[in-house]
């Protein structure tokens, strides 16, 4: 046999620098973060003296809250909504025979790619002639519109894997198409739906183009536009902008490590069925 | 089929009643938000259209003058170079790191992997501003550890000299993809059957020739499947420029995202919306998502067969 020392030595000796470098951007953006804002132009590249001022400034200053908020219930209500949408058409998709149902859902996979960049000009105007511009509720729709077919492929993948014959007893039994899936069905998906509901969280909580587009009013902005934003009203104030990155990245960071399993299962998933 | 036609028709009448309700939310939504945009775009890529009045047809006009246009052309060359060198560097870094990763002791390898995995979950808004600030070139991080390093003459705006923007931005796209790349790639590796590389031991074969011959060949659908996600995350490309540069200096990092938004919805105000002409460049990355799609799927068959 080889030596697996040689292996295992050679790739720490690559990978560590390499981790180091990775991981630089955070580290310094967490030591700007808590540095005097006297110190960002000409102090030490390592701080001398930590203060926590700059994530009161940050809390403070830019409503910091109010957009931590909006974020969090646009978010919320996105992920409810996918999630209805998403289980009851991957149900059906996966398990109720019903005619054109191949033909449907290959119309649904067809368009799955479109991405944002290249539809926003008729989201935009389609909202208008709805009166939906500059409104949560407007914002909510085209999220949850956007993201449910995408979550509906997911679920039907999970939805495929139990048996038949479970649904074919509870119709024996006489229930109800709808209490079947409320009863039966959705309980033995809880891991899809996990990953559905970490997945959908993440890529809310990070949308930038389509709120930055279609809300105007400052007031109802969530967190992403909010931090471009600051980035030019507080382009010199440096330990308070990136003290808002920070605040802006915890609940990611919180999610991922807590429910890391699913978090990467949901990831791969939805690369790999794409 | 089933029990369904055992039991008679009534079963089956209710199975579709319930499939069709089941799809009916998903699907009005799809089709007023998703499908009518993609058909409302293409058909304003042939109009010119200032968003006021009704569009005006000029039938492939828009598609024309985007050829005369030297800011498009550029937009469109950006595009894809970025496109193809992130791609190229995310799948071989990825790749490499996987093994790296594959090879070492387990519990250091969840380490690593949480470590190259983290600035894939962070916003693009999140990494655009934080290596704004490392480029920026009088306090900026990087030209600040280059002079303690007694490199000063590589200090340099990296954002504002057109020759340096497009690499700038590669860092990042690549810092926040990696990990994901470097997973996927890991999952493929676990697969691989090991007595494979036990038979190829024996017969003689070294770390070089077991890595060409058998992880290789084994990794292509992964392979098809991370250069086709590459292109279409290129193809897309919008929040990381638009933060960082916009498009500059002088529509250097200017794609297909940045100038169709600019045209649309304006960066300079007062201008009037180009909604005709933005379009079509709508209608230009929707194809090329397509062509990435129909790649994939043509790589993947053929790493079937």
């Amino acid at each position: 046999m080889r030596k697996p020392w040689a292996g295992k030595s050679f790739a720490t000796f690559v990978l560590f620098p390499f981790c180091v470098l990775m991981a630089f951007p955070f580290g310094w953006m967490l030591l700007t973060s808590l540095r005097e804002q006297n110190t960002i132009f000409n102090g030490p590249i390592i701080p001398r003296k930590l203060t926590g001022t700059a994530y009161r400034d940050a809390w403070t200053s830019i409503e910091f809250p109010l957009h931590f908020w909006n974020s969090v219930w646009i978010t919320s209500v996105t992920v409810i909504g996918v999630l209805v949408f998403a289980t009851l058409s991957g149900y059906a998709f996966a398990k109720l025979d019903f005619p054109f149902r191949n033909t449907l859902f290959v119309l649904l996979l067809t368009t799955l790619m479109m991405p944002s960049t290249a539809l926003i000009i008729p989201l935009y105007l389609e909202l208008k002639s709805f009166g939906l511009l500059d409104s949560q509720a407007g914002l909510l729709v085209l999220y949850i519109s956007g993201s449910a077919p995408f979550a509906m492929f997911l679920m039907r993948a999970f939805f495929q894997t139990l048996p038949d014959e479970l649904i074919e007893a509870a119709r024996v039994d006489g229930g109800s198409e709808l209490t079947i899936f409320r009863r039966v069905i959705l309980p033995l998906t809880r891991p899809g739906i996990a990953t559905v509901v970490i997945f959908q969280f993440l890529s809310t909580w990070n949308e930038f183009l389509i709120a930055n587009t279609v809300l105007r009013n400052t007031d109802s902005l969530p967190l992403q536009p909010v931090l471009f934003t600051l980035m030019g009203q507080y382009s010199t104030n440096w330990p308070a902008l990136t003290a808002g990155l920070t605040l802006s990245v915890v609940p990611v960071v919180i999610v991922y490590v807590r429910m890391q399993r699913q978090f990467v299962a949901g990831m791969m998933l939805g690369a790999v069925k794409n | 089929m089933r029990a369904g036609h055992l039991l008679g028709t009534p079963l089956r009448k209710s199975q579709r009643i319930a499939g069709y309700a089941f799809i009916l939310p998903t699907f009005v939504l799809f089709l007023a938000f998703v499908l009518w945009p993609i058909l409302y775009t293409a058909y304003l890529s042939l109009t010119s259209w200032g968003g006021f009045g009704a569009p005006r047809f000029v039938q492939f006009d828009n598609y024309s003058r985007m050829l005369h246009d030297p800011v498009a052309r550029r937009a469109l060359l950006v595009t894809l170079v970025l496109t193809g060198v992130t791609t190229a560097v995310l799948t071989f870094l990825g790749l490499v790191t996987a093994v790296l990763v594959n090879v070492i002791w387990p519990k250091v390898g969840v380490v690593v992997r949480t470590i190259l995995f983290i600035p894939g979950i962070v916003s693009f808004v999140v990494s655009a501003v934080l290596w704004k600030l490392i480029y920026d070139p009088n306090i900026g991080t990087l030209n600040r550890l280059l002079g303690a390093i007694g490199l000063d003459g590589l200090q340099h705006p990296w954002l504002a000299d057109h020759k340096t923007v497009l690499p700038a931005i590669v860092v990042v796209t690549v810092w926040g993809g990696l990990g994901f790349t470097m997973l996927i790639y890991f999952a493929g590796l676990q697969s691989i059957d090991p007595n494979l590389y036990e038979a190829a031991a024996m017969d003689g074969a070294n770390t070089v020739q077991q890595f060409r011959h058998i992880t290789v060949p084994s990794l292509r659908i992964v392979t098809g499947l991370i250069v086709s996600l590459g292109l279409l995350n290129g193809f897309k490309a919008f929040d990381v420029i638009f933060v960082m540069t916009g498009g500059g200096p002088n529509h250097a990092s200017e794609v297909l995202g940045t100038y169709l938004y600019s045209l649309a919805f304006g960066t300079t105000s007062g201008s009037i919306p180009q909604l005709g002409y933005a379009s079509a460049f709508s209608v230009v990355t929707m194809v090329l998502c397509t062509l990435a799609v129909i790649a994939q799927l043509w790589l993947t068959r053929r790493a079937d067969r």
